[in-house]
């Protein structure tokens, strides 16, 4: 489950120890929360629908409800750079696919509406990041204050 | 000293006959007509809805009006035209007059004949319409300076001197005024092509002008110079300047973008910037998992009961003070977990003590509960769409 949602990962992740084990799986189901999150504030999206389906299914598929998209061929980037040379084509259809497996429910997109679906997944994402990050410092600070106060 | 008025330049007319050809050809004889006995008037402030055409002396005042009032003043009777109307000038009334006397001769380097099939009629008709629309003035002061003899390049000088005759697609031209759109730049130079274009390709059909201005009810593409022009690469082009508008926004979000050219590296900062965006949101998530090892909020039932609205503590006062809200999505599967609360970040006020609950033993980490907790006043917190942190497991 590590890799289905990211391409890179956090080294320790891949090798749990007795010690970390907890931490590890807390981490993550923290971040399945995150998901969650970013799929309920974008509710109507493609890609929300995507994830939302991918997390649902990871976590056994009892909650699921929703209907199987199948998976298009992947529509190629032959749209962008129809006046270029062959070798732009190859590059940027590279790209284009790298970018489909990079948010979710992009392979089934084209070109036009992978880049619209890419900008709401980058709003959103960030918006996740801010709030996370705001919570990890509001609680770094209770934290703090707990310790303080010998709590 | 012209054809009759009759059929004197439907006379060559052996192909198909339709009643568009006949009104354009109807519409060049009274250009004609206007021709002869008048000079040309590049500035022309007709009274429109004179007459016989009225003051509207010569073509190039048509050009000026607009489309509806062009046409009206042609469609005139013709024997108020010629006192009425103000005289062309002389070398656009020859060359005019050498084109109308001759359509038959007219040889044009494509080989295109003067009996059109029907679409074709029209489509040079709007052709024209688009160009003489377009540039009035220049093409008023590039007429006269043509003469009689340099029919087969009629326009090959005047402002614009890279406008060759392109008659090598002939063919597609038909077809290009299908569509137009205004959003697309027709600068001088596309125009003087067309101009060009149009000028040999249909300078029998003096009468295209006469429409200048009128919009037929579809869109008009403005096709580039250069370009295919049928509507397979119309509506690819449509296509791709969508995308490339999704292109621009996505650079706009990205930052650091709008400096890149070039779509590959554009997209390579779009792909690096999602993957950074999805890495953060681990490592927090991480980071979210270690400032909490052991998770135990002991006023968490009492809290949860008390239903209490929001408890704002003092900034950086932990402990029993707690503040949270609550997202007003209700969904009843949380209702079974009544120790799991859906915390809702408030940016607003940052420095104010959210509250946390997990338990570390079930398998839930945040399932909201009723709505009924926690009376939220959604007006107060800023309503990112991604402010809550919940799951539904």
């Amino acid at each position: 489950m590590e890799k289905q949602d990211s391409n890179r990962s956090l080294s320790f992740i891949d090798t749990p120890t007795a010690a970390n084990a907890g931490f590890l799986e807390r981490g993550r189901r923290i971040k399945m929360a995150a998901e969650m999150g970013l799929v309920e504030s974008s509710r109507g999206r493609h890609w929300s629908r995507a994830l939302r389906s991918r997390l649902l299914r990871r976590k056994g598929n009892g909650a699921c409800g929703c209907k199987e998209e199948g998976l298009a061929p992947c529509k190629v980037a032959e749209d962008l750079v129809g006046e270029d040379g062959d070798d732009e084509v190859i590059e940027i259809e590279r790209r284009v696919r790298a970018l489909q497996k990079l948010v979710p429910g992009g392979e089934d997109l084209a070109m036009d509406q992978l880049f619209e679906e890419t900008a709401d997944y980058i709003e959103a994402l960030q918006g996740q990041v801010n709030v996370m990050r705001a919570l990890a410092g509001l609680l770094d600070g209770l934290e703090k204050e707990k310790r303080l106060m010998g709590g | 000293m012209e054809p009759t008025r009759s059929s004197g330049a439907g006379s060559g007319n052996s192909g198909t006959y339709t009643p568009e050809i006949e009104e354009s050809l109807r519409f060049e004889e009274e250009i004609q007509s206007l021709m002869r006995d008048n000079t040309m008037h590049p500035s022309l402030e007709p009274p429109p809805a004179s007459g016989g055409g009225g003051g509207s002396s010569s073509f190039t005042a048509l050009l000026g009006l607009p489309a509806n009032q062009a046409v009206e003043l042609l469609h005139q009777p013709d024997s108020d035209d010629s006192p009425a109307v103000a005289a062309a000038a002389t070398s656009g009334r020859e060359l005019w007059r050498f084109r109308l006397r001759d359509p038959k001769a007219l040889t044009l380097p494509s080989g295109f004949s003067p009996t059109f099939p029907s679409n074709a009629a029209l489509v040079e008709r709007a052709a024209r319409l688009s160009v003489f629309a377009a540039e009035d003035s220049p093409e008023a002061a590039s007429v006269p300076s043509h003469s009689g003899d340099r029919f087969p390049k009629p326009k090959a000088e005047p402002a614009d001197s890279d406008s060759q005759p392109i008659c090598p697609i002939p063919g597609e031209r038909p077809q290009r005024p299908a569509k137009r759109k205004e959003a697309e730049k027709g600068n001088k130079v596309k125009g003087a092509a067309k101009k060009t274009k149009s000028a040999e390709e249909g300078s029998a059909k003096g009468a295209e002008e006469n429409t200048a201005g009128e919009k037929l009810p579809y869109v008009h593409v403005r096709a580039r110079r250069g370009q295919a022009t049928d509507s397979h690469s119309l509506a690819e082009r449509a296509r791709r300047e969508k995308i490339s508008a999704r292109m621009k926004l996505l650079q706009e979000l990205v930052p650091g973008c709008s400096k890149i050219s070039g779509t590959a590296l554009v997209l390579d900062e779009i792909i690096n910037h999602v993957q950074s965006l999805q890495r953060q949101v681990e490592l927090l998530s991480m980071r979210l998992a270690a400032v909490h090892p052991r998770i135990d909020f002991s006023g968490l039932d009492s809290f949860l009961s008390a239903e209490c609205g929001r408890v704002s503590v003092g900034n950086g006062r932990g402990g029993g003070g707690m503040e949270q809200s609550a997202w007003t999505e209700a969904t009843d599967e949380s209702r079974r977990q009544p120790q799991q609360q859906i915390w809702h970040v408030d940016l607003v006020h940052p420095h104010q003590t959210p509250s946390v609950w997990e338990r570390v033993d079930s398998p839930h980490l945040f399932v909201h509960p009723g709505t009924s907790l926690f009376g939220y006043d959604p007006a107060n917190s800023v309503s990112l769409h991604s402010n809550q942190l919940k799951t539904e497991l």
